[in-house]
């Protein structure tokens, strides 16, 4: 229970110095794909509760780096990383790591809305249910409720439930996702061009829901749409060939670039 | 800078930057007729000055089009987004640049410059012209170059108009005092000082952008206040 002003204060301050911490830190980061390299030496902090846009032409590297965050290189037989992935100061390559209890903590959306052939309901029951959160039917009632609220989505499916996942529109299939993911409870979602497949509505939802879910998660987010990396993030990170080029605040990107190659990539000028 | 992959957007950007290039020449160009009328007391000129305005007027209005709907079209971001919002903004500096060369025109043909029987105070008002006119066309000529060194000469030099245009307004006020008579010849000369001043003050305006448009970075007005302070009549 806080009581005094100075309590109140050292409660702010607590947070703000732990809001200036990176939540991710990576460091010397390389990845390859069997003798081919896809990422070289790439140091990137990304702090708590905000948003992060990687941006860069196809092929920059972007997405790979978004992978090694969830350890889900992991499952291409020829990738190798090399460097150091810290989430709350803890490598994430320790041997000793579990990969699913990781993964529940990092959520992933991808490009395509990939719902399980399932019900909608068992859709977003399934993590909370695989990783042994509620035993009771109510209690996961209540997630399944509290996940597709956070998500957007409950008011357009609340008599649905029991209807296929993949019956919903693309946008609802989207937003079903982003509930499958936070039903986890995880710290961190990444999302990998999540509305590379909606029509602008349904883009618009799943921006607002960023903005929205961003209050309580740290979202790294791979785009190709320049205007979107500027609406929803606060960072933004630019990677070319492989090399992080330049990272800073969205606007200071946008408006003036330090980095040619970005400037020449944001205002349409790379080839 | 090299081109766009989308040639067209070069060409849009183009069409805005040239515009506005010809528009700052149609301004200069009324200043130069502005310093003719002031020394010859022309009101053909004045007249001819007066009919421009709507010229600078339209391509001003083109210009504020082709930004909006660029800005629409290809959400600029960067240089082009500097450049494309800024184009609304000089467009209107150089508009405002016209109006007073307008407002100078009209004040001009209302009465007779000669009876104001002040050739000095006439002649500080043509140096006031040239420099401004030199002011405006070094802020321009940075512009079109995209460089912003000039732009920064200009933006420091303002309180150099400042001063000039102060002791016009002195001149002109000893003047009435000592020939209480030529009052309504000479309250005029005080509106033309006012309105080249006004036209300094856009060319700094137009140095501002223009440094903002090539480097980014917004030339704070600190400054300006405090030469507005040490030059408010």
């Amino acid at each position: 229970m806080v009581n005094t002003i100075d309590q109140i204060i050292n409660v702010f301050d607590e947070q703000k110095i732990r809001k200036n911490e990176a939540l991710i830190s990576c460091s010397g980061v390389n990845v390859f794909y069997s003798d081919k390299q896809a990422l070289f030496d790439v140091n990137l902090d990304i702090k708590e509760k905000e948003v992060t846009s990687l941006i860069g032409p196809s092929g920059c590297g972007k997405s790979t780096f978004l992978r090694c965050i969830n350890r889900m290189n992991d499952v291409i037989e020829t990738c190798s990383i090399e460097g150091l992935v810290k989430i709350n100061g803890q490598d994430i390559y320790d041997p000793k790591i579990d990969v699913v209890e990781l993964r529940a903590k990092i959520g992933m959306v991808f490009q395509k809305p990939n719902p399980f052939p399932k019900s909608v309901y068992e859709n977003v029951a399934y993590g909370p249910r695989l990783h042994g959160m509620f035993i009771n039917k109510s209690d996961m009632d209540k997630k399944v409720e509290e996940s597709l609220v956070r998500a957007g989505l409950w008011n357009e499916v609340k008599d649905r439930l029991q209807e296929p996942g993949t019956s919903l529109s693309g946008g609802q299939q989207q937003r079903l996702c982003i509930a499958r993911a936070i039903a986890v409870d995880p710290e961190i979602i990444l999302m990998d061009e999540p509305c590379s497949s909606l029509d602008p509505i349904a883009t618009a939802k799943i921006e607002e829901l960023i903005d929205e879910l961003k209050v309580n998660y740290t979202i790294t987010i791979v785009t190709h749409s320049m205007q979107q990396a500027a609406r929803v993030s606060q960072k933004t990170a630019f990677f070319h060939l492989g090399h992080l080029i330049e990272v800073g605040e969205t606007e200071n990107i946008f408006r003036n670039p330090i980095n040619k190659q970005t400037e020449a990539y944001v205002t349409g000028r790379y080839g | 800078m090299s081109d766009h992959i989308v040639s067209s957007f070069d060409e849009e950007l183009n069409e805005i930057t040239d515009g506005l290039i010809n528009m700052g020449a149609l301004v200069l160009a009324a200043l130069r007729s502005v310093e003719e009328i002031l020394k010859n007391d022309d009101h053909n000129l004045a007249q001819k000055i007066i009919d421009n305005d709507l010229q600078i007027n339209d391509l001003g209005q083109s210009i504020e089009i082709k930004a909006f709907n660029t800005l629409a079209s290809r959400q600029p971001m960067a240089f082009d987004l500097r450049l494309v919002f800024s184009a609304v903004k000089m467009s209107l500096y150089l508009e405002r640049c016209g109006d007073m060369c307008k407002g100078i025109s009209k004040r001009i043909l209302k009465g007779d410059l000669t009876e104001a029987d002040s050739p000095n105070t006439i002649e500080s008002l043509v140096t006031l012209t040239n420099r401004v006119y030199e002011n405006l066309s070094l802020v321009l000529e940075d512009y079109a170059a995209r460089t912003s060194e000039k732009s920064l000469e200009v933006w420091s030099s303002d309180n150099e108009i400042d001063s000039i245009y102060s002791d016009i307004l002195m001149e002109i006020l000893n003047n009435i005092k000592s020939k209480p008579e030529a009052i309504e010849a000479l309250v005029p000369l005080f509106f033309i000082a006012r309105y080249l001043e006004r036209v300094g003050d856009q060319a700094t305006n137009i140095a501002e952008v223009t440094h903002f448009i090539v480097t980014g970075e917004v030339l704070t007005d600190e400054k300006e206040i405090q030469i507005e302070n040490e030059t408010t009549f």
